[in-house]
């Protein structure tokens, strides 16, 4: 997905964001918030300017109970229902309400969830053995029927589910045991299920959904069965959670978490430097220095999934060479960028995916996947030939730029310097925060524009999830690249099972779209998450979004 | 013009306003790049059956005027709709947020009435370097935007002295007040110094004026003189410039509650206006320009009152 930087956007087109985006006029509206996402994996080995920023495994445990936290998110979850929960805000607190089929861990692995055992008799193929004794907030347990019923939502058009995508290939789901559901796919699919331990895989009461009606997600309860239960919530500015005594894992530490909608990435910070609020993911760039000197807490780095990229959206024009969009790559000034735009925190990367996303591979597959990608390092001179070459000097392009975070105008900034310094003009197209969204969602607001910062952030630890972005058609896929040797690496890569044969054919997919520029790659972003002295405990990585998180948080002394 | 006549000249000119504004709002969202469905789907990629259901479900393929005149209809039905970020009763969300935006906004008011007033008058009465020092303040004022004022007021009193709070609503009555104190203040600065310019202005002309000049002859006071002649007569002027006040305040909020993320009515609109989200923000402009018009007719009945030589409904009505 997309974070956009934006605050407006980011998965394609949510706001997801980022923080950021100082209101210029006044009486507009204006809004900012945008929060950072992350992205990096692994210490950088050689080559990456990491700045004096080192990435934390875990936070320390908590060494006890406490009553209550409050957690500072930048925008309220218009709703927490599972089905179109797909937004930093909404996952990081969902993650701890309702839980999955299957899990992911703080490192970003996979493990069983609800279901005890995934098992896989054929290629298309999968059968889930629940949990027996399973409680549900509402006082239900939890059997195959609730798991048909909560998966069925996904797919049911009338409900707009935000996941619907990843069922695509799904034939059915049946209950073949009390505890047991066998999915049916139409072909082998590699990603479903690992998008089983998302909120694409919750299993919520089909007994408190239908009760909801309507109103589920909006008010009342979620009916599901994490550590936590949804508490008050005061709408506009905070959502209480309560532990949930009936948990079938591990009790949550805190009694209570609240969580505090504060969209203003100054005001979140000053909420953290004044105690109101414990601690928060994303933290707004600009306020990484001012965190990490208070002596208020800790500010801690984790491996995120997010890569900061140019996304070429127009072919048509000069972007049509590929010798302009390998000129601009190599004028970029990375190390730059990630000083400024990225408060230091980043690493510099000619990836389009992070090192964390290949985890799942062999280290000979880990590092075929990264070496032999075109070098990132600065060459001016070979980028002013290729401009030439291209006959392409003096010519006009356009990048978009919005105050939604500094991920976004300081990386358009730094796409337009680099133009100036190789003879292409470079004009900026400034975009209201509420409107970048839009060119996500919309071909109209794209039109005149040929390339705009886009940071996105992988929902599952694969680097498919962004790699097939480039496939025909596929959602993001502005320019409208279209290769056949591409699409049928990436049908084949979803059929493969197996991890190391799956990022193999993986790698092929990267160094494609790398060599070719497709977009334009910049940075790997880490996660961030601040705590104050009163609490430890929480993830560093990006499993926040689909790891019930906040039960691990409690008292520091 | 008698009371009735003026009563229902003001009330066809304000739903003629009314339907106006939603119109227009309702056509400038209806243009604006993006479509709700693709916000609704996070911006995913959806399947075709997907799209069309929504689209149906919100009426989002009819033609504008169809889904105009729908809206229209349910809306004098008293159905505001559903959000369609939200999901769920449009009327709810509004009943959630909106007691937040009307007491920031009403504490603002008193304080630009109170302060306003008194630094005005103040400047006009004693002149010299009181005047001076007032005028410069509210040169200050007047060109601070709420939202600098917003980060200002948060740095100094919330982060650095730590008397108040960053930022949110609070939860009963004393400790909302305590909340909105620094939001109230980010609000009211520009209105203050305003007000306090047309107030001052506005009493060195009566204070001017021959009337004013017989009763000082005739040995009246001072002070009552400045009470009952110049203040009083001033007053009409004041209080015109209330309809414009309260229309700042509305427009500001936005600024205001996101700076400080009070979640009421501004915060909404920005966010529902960035996700096309039409129930929403023309429920929520609609209630806008419907304070405004109530307060201007409030003006327009206290005229009369305050200063004879008006009569009801002379002044040209801004509704």
């Amino acid at each position: 997905m997309i974070t956009p930087v934006l605050r407006a956007s980011r998965r394609a087109g949510t706001r997801r964001g980022r923080a950021s985006g100082r209101p210029l006029a006044a009486a507009a509206v204006l809004l900012t918030a945008t929060a950072l996402v992350a992205a990096c994996a692994g210490p950088p080995k050689g080559g990456g300017d990491a700045g004096d920023v080192s990435l934390s495994k875990t936070t320390p445990a908590a060494k006890g109970e406490i009553d209550s936290f409050t957690w500072a998110v930048y925008a309220e979850p218009p709703t927490l229902d599972y089905t179109v929960a797909f937004d930093y805000p909404q996952n990081t607190i969902l993650s701890n309400v309702c839980e999955s089929l299957m899990r992911w861990t703080p490192g970003l692995t996979l493990e069983p969830g609800l279901a005890r055992k995934a098992s896989n008799p054929d290629p298309t193929t999968w059968v889930y053995d629940l949990r027996a004794g399973v409680r549900f907030h509402d006082g239900g347990t939890m059997t195959a029927d609730d798991v048909v019923y909560s998966l069925g939502r996904q797919t049911d058009p009338d409900n707009a589910a935000a996941w619907a995508q990843n069922f695509q290939n799904v034939a059915t789901v049946r209950k073949t045991g009390p505890l047991q559901v066998t999915v049916k796919l139409k072909k082998p699919d590699s990603q479903f299920p690992q998008y089983m331990a998302t909120a694409a895989g919750v299993v919520a009461s089909k007994a408190g959904v239908e009760k909801a009606g309507k109103d589920y997600g909006t008010s009342g309860g979620l009916a599901c069965t994490g550590p936590f239960e949804l508490g008050t919530w005061n709408k506009g500015q905070s959502v209480e959670l309560d532990r949930f005594d009936g948990y079938w894992g591990r009790k949550a530490k805190s009694g209570k978490v609240v969580f505090r909608f504060m969209t203003d990435p100054s005001a979140r910070t000053n909420a953290l430097l004044s105690g109101e609020a414990d601690g928060g993911y994303l933290i707004p760039t600009e306020s990484y220095g001012r965190l990490k000197g208070s002596g208020v807490g800790t500010l801690y780095f984790g491996e995120g999934l997010s890569t900061v990229n140019v996304n070429i959206t127009n072919m048509k024009g000069p972007l049509g060479d590929v010798r302009v969009r390998r000129a601009l790559s190599l004028a970029l000034d990375r190390s730059g960028f990630v000083e400024a735009g990225l408060g230091g925190a980043g690493t510099v990367t000619h990836s389009l995916t992070t090192r964390a996303a290949w985890a799942a591979g062999s280290p000979e597959t880990r590092k075929a996947a990264l070496d032999g990608l075109p070098p990132t390092a600065p060459d001016l001179a070979k980028a002013k030939a290729l401009i030439k070459e291209a006959g392409a000097t003096g010519r006009t392009l356009t990048v978009a730029t919005s105050s939604i975070g500094q991920d976004v105008s300081l990386l358009a900034t730094a796409v337009q310097s680099a133009g100036a310094q190789i003879g292409l003009d470079i004009r900026l197209k400034t975009i209201a925060p509420n409107a970048f969204t839009a060119l996500f969602t919309d071909p109209k607001a794209r039109e005149g524009i040929d390339m705009f910062p886009l940071t996105y952030y992988d929902s599952i630890t694969d680097p498919l999830d962004l790699l097939q972005s480039f496939k025909t058609g596929a959602y993001l896929n502005f320019a409208g690249y279209s290769d056949r040797a591409y699409d049928e690496g990436v049908d084949r890569a979803t059929a493969e099972y197996d991890p190391d044969k799956r990022l193999t054919i993986e790698t092929q997919l990267q160094k494609h779209a790398a060599e070719r520029l497709l977009w334009i790659p910049v940075a790997e972003w880490p996660t961030a998450v601040f705590l104050n002295k009163r609490i430890t405990g929480a993830p560093t990585t990006i499993a926040y979004m689909y790891y019930p998180w906040a039960a691990d948080v409690g008292a520091a002394r | 013009m008698s009371f009735t006549r003026f009563a229902v000249r003001r009330l066809a000119e304000m739903a003629a306003t009314l339907l106006c504004a939603s119109f227009v709002v309702f056509g400038a969202m209806y243009l604006a790049p993006g479509s709700p469905a693709s916000f609704l789907l996070s911006g995913r990629s959806a399947s075709p059956e997907a799209l069309a259901a929504i689209n149906a479900q919100y009426h989002l393929d009819d033609p504008f005027l169809v889904r105009y005149l729908r809206w229209l209809g349910d809306m004098l039905q008293g159905d505001f709709g559903r959000s369609i970020t939200y999901r769920t009763d449009v009327s709810r969300l509004l009943a959630d947020r909106l007691p937040t935006t009307l007491l920031l906004v009403l504490m603002a008011l008193l304080v630009v009435v109170a302060v306003g007033l008194v630094l005005g008058r103040v400047a006009a009465v004693r002149g010299g370097a009181t005047d001076s020092a007032v005028l410069v303040t509210t040169t200050f004022a007047v060109g601070t935007p709420s939202f600098v004022a917003a980060v200002l007021l948060q740095a100094l009193f919330a982060v650095k002295l730590g008397w108040f709070p960053s930022g949110g609503a609070g939860e009963g009555f004393l400790d909302q007040v305590w909340h909105l104190t620094l939001p109230a203040i980010a609000l009211a600065l520009y209105l203050i110094g305003m007000l306090a310019r047309v107030t001052r202005s506005a009493m060195l002309e009566a204070l001017d004026s021959e009337h004013v000049t017989v009763a000082r002859s005739r040995g009246v006071p001072e002070r009552q003189v400045i009470r009952r002649h110049v203040f009083r007569n001033s007053l009409g002027t004041v209080l015109t410039t209330g309809g414009l006040i309260v229309s700042t305040l509305l427009v500001c909020t936005i600024l205001v509650e996101t700076a400080f993320s009070i979640g009421g009515i501004g915060q909404l609109l920005e966010l529902s206006t960035s996700t096309k989200d039409f129930p929403t923000v023309q429920a929520i402009s609609l209630i806008i320009v419907a304070l405004f018009m109530i307060v201007n007719l409030i003006v327009d009945l206290l005229l009369p009152l305050v200063d004879p030589r008006i009569t009801l409904g002379s002044r040209r009505s801004s509704a």
